[in-house]
């Protein structure tokens, strides 16, 4: 267990570096952040002196090897367009991420597990074709829709909950639920999936022949076989709620990473981007070593060697 | 020992496929004796598995009982709701299944699995539950029975796990113990020791068996009476000693002779010619008749019946038809 800890977490580094470089690389090709810098009529030599001072004009190796000596220093640089660090701008702004993906990640829960255990015991039936066509709705409705749909009807029309930004629990409401909903048809359709096939297992079978009443047939013996699964997917979804975290984040202003990573992209901001992708990297990674652990505590049979 | 605890009367259980129905059991009748072993052979697919699936209520979709009674201490249980069938499922009745490991939640402990039958059938508390449970593992021959009480069925050898199973069938002193293929998928070292200690437990609690097997071997080493089931209709049933000594169906005899004898140096195993008919090709008449080797035309015509004979056997073959005078003996001499 210890071992495989060990090396799961030596395993990041490599994987850190390769990001970081393809990162560098798409950011050195999408053109030049003096061009948008200085005003328009700059002169030639202004831009110069200024990709001078930035170190912009070396060769790629030479700026590449430079940001990575800087990087195991722990050093990001600083943003073009704030002249912060950009490490701790991306940190300030990482809680609100956290707090918008996990209240979406309850969303998704409360949604998912009683929708698929239900259609999965009311299989073929007209609740399940609704709950089925349902969850396809919800994953085939982009984030970004669905947010404008939900502000227009619900902050606009009907002025429930605020337009946008962070702050009360009221300001969570939309966003979690844009973020959650694909989630939710994503896990509903899983744990349907996942439940129907354990109910012919031969152990449903036995526990039946015991005596055992419906619902601890369902909930004690079916259903935390049914997570094993599920969990494995959810684990890989974890960057589908990152990258739907960044669209939620943009069309509800909500001061999270995923929007400071946009706003820095359009603004050409190396330093932003590169620590803004590196620590949403670290997390999908942390994740989903945590999800890996998570086995252990549903399936005795895994073990980590 | 002539007390009948189980009673199945024209028990028929269809299956409603897509592509039609499939009866899968019809017209079943047997009693089950106190304390008494009865064996139900056949090969895959004549309906022993589905019969006894169909004793606790137990068939699942799409299949379903459509007819007969299944009388259990004279209460019958094709009527209960699910409420009583449910007091009655390992506690009066009790299963054990063919694949041990599957046959067990692999993500709980095997003392948790024990235990969850004791509690729902006994006024016991935690702890008493688990000494019981404990109690019954050394019953049923588990070395280190306090320590594999909190191990998963995974940690365990085939054997064990059927032991497991045994353990968890007889916690609460089942009236009936049905045991569907216990040792086929065991080794056959250890299929001695799960049958001996089914033996035990049966003298032990004087249980009564339904076994449920394809193994003659079991079948002579355990039964006091057998039932032989071809096509979804039992075809013989007999005390186990005549049935080994003169069989009379055709399908019996073609089983007792592929079965490899010590006695006979032969070259090659005989067989019964042909497979079993899929239910949708079953044939008209005797379900046998495509691979009975003294098929007549009336054979193709009609199903015989299933007559009692007057040494007590039951034989649904036309070749042992009582002429009118024969069968009026019958039913003096009963």
């Amino acid at each position: 267990m210890r071992k495989y800890l060990i090396r799961r977490l030596l395993q990041i580094i490599p994987v850190l570096f390769i990001i970081t470089f393809v990162v560098f690389v798409l950011v050195y090709k999408a053109g030049d952040p003096v061009a948008l810098m200085l005003p328009e009529d700059a002169s030639e030599s202004d831009r110069a002196a200024m990709r001078e001072a930035l170190g912009l004009n070396e060769p790629f190796l030479v700026q590449y090897f430079s940001f990575v000596g800087d990087l195991v220093k722990g050093d990001f640089g600083t943003s073009f367009r704030s002249n912060q660090e950009a490490l701790p701008l991306v940190l300030e702004r990482l809680p609100a991420t956290l707090e918008l993906a996990a209240a979406s990640m309850i969303v998704a829960i409360i949604l998912a597990i009683p929708l698929g255990i239900y259609s999965a015991r009311k299989q073929n039936t007209l609740t399940d074709l609704f709950i089925t066509g349902g969850s396809v709705l919800g994953k085939a409705m982009p984030n970004f829709w669905l947010g404008i749909i939900l502000i227009l009807l619900f902050a606009v029309n009907v002025q429930m909950f605020p337009v946008s930004g962070r702050g009360s629990l009221m300001h969570l409401v939309l966003p979690a639920i844009t973020l959650g909903t694909g989630i939710a048809a994503e896990m509903t359709r899983l744990i349907r999936s996942s439940m129907l096939e354990i109910f012919n297992q031969d152990y449903i079978r036995t526990a039946k022949s015991k005596g055992v009443s419906n619902s601890v047939l369902v909930y004690k013996h079916a259903f935390r076989n049914s997570l094993i699964p599920v969990v494995t997917i959810m684990g890989l979804q974890i960057s589908h709620l990152v990258s739907g975290a960044l669209i939620t984040e943009t069309v509800f202003a909500w001061p999270g990473v995923g929007q400071l990573l946009i706003q820095a992209v359009n603004g050409r901001d190396m330093a932003v981007v590169q620590a803004a992708v590196f620590v949403i990297a670290l997390l999908v990674i942390i994740v989903n070593l945590l999800t890996d652990l998570a086995y252990r505590l549903l399936d005795p049979r895994i073990h980590y060697s | 020992m002539s007390e009948p605890l189980l009673e199945v009367k024209s028990l028929s259980t269809h299956f409603f496929t897509e592509d039609g129905i499939v009866p899968s059991v019809r017209n079943v009748s047997f009693t089950v004796n106190k304390g008494e072993i009865v064996a139900i052979v056949g090969e895959s697919g004549c309906g022993k598995s589905v019969t006894s699936l169909s004793i606790l209520q137990l068939v699942s979709k799409p299949g379903r009982i459509v007819g007969g009674e299944i009388l259990f201490n004279g209460m019958d249980l094709t009527k209960m709701t699910e409420r009583e069938i449910r007091k009655i499922r390992g506690n009066k009745i009790s299963m054990i299944f063919q694949e041990p490991l599957t046959s067990l939640n692999p993500v709980f402990t095997v003392g948790n699995q024990i235990t969850e039958t004791i509690r729902l059938h006994q006024a016991v508390d935690k702890e008493q539950a688990k000494k019981l449970a404990i109690e019954l593992l050394k019953t049923v021959g588990m070395p280190n029975p306090k320590k594999q009480y909190s191990s998963f069925p995974h940690q365990l050898s085939g054997g064990m796990r059927q032991r497991v199973m045994i353990a968890m069938a007889l916690s609460c002193n089942p009236e009936l113990l049905i045991a569907d293929e216990p040792t086929t998928a065991l080794d056959v070292t250890i299929q001695v020791q799960v049958l001996n200690l089914l033996r035990k437990a049966q003298r032990k609690f004087d249980t009564s068996v339904i076994l449920i097997t394809h193994d003659l071997g079991v079948v002579a080493e355990m039964a006091d009476r057998v039932i032989v089931m071809y096509g979804g209709e039992i075809v013989e049933q007999n005390d186990v000693y005549n049935l080994f000594k003169e069989p009379k169906h055709p399908y019996t005899k073609g089983l007792l002779n592929s079965t490899p004898k010590i006695h006979q140096l032969e070259d090659s195993l005989e067989s019964i010619e042909g497979n079993v008919p899929t239910p949708e090709n079953m044939p008209a008449g005797c379900k046998f008749n495509t691979r009975c080797p003294f098929a007549m035309q009336k054979c193709i015509e009609n199903n015989p019946d299933l007559e009692r004979k007057g040494d007590g056997s039951y034989i649904r073959c036309w070749l042992y038809e009582d002429s009118e005078q024969e069968k009026a003996e019958a039913v003096v001499s009963l």
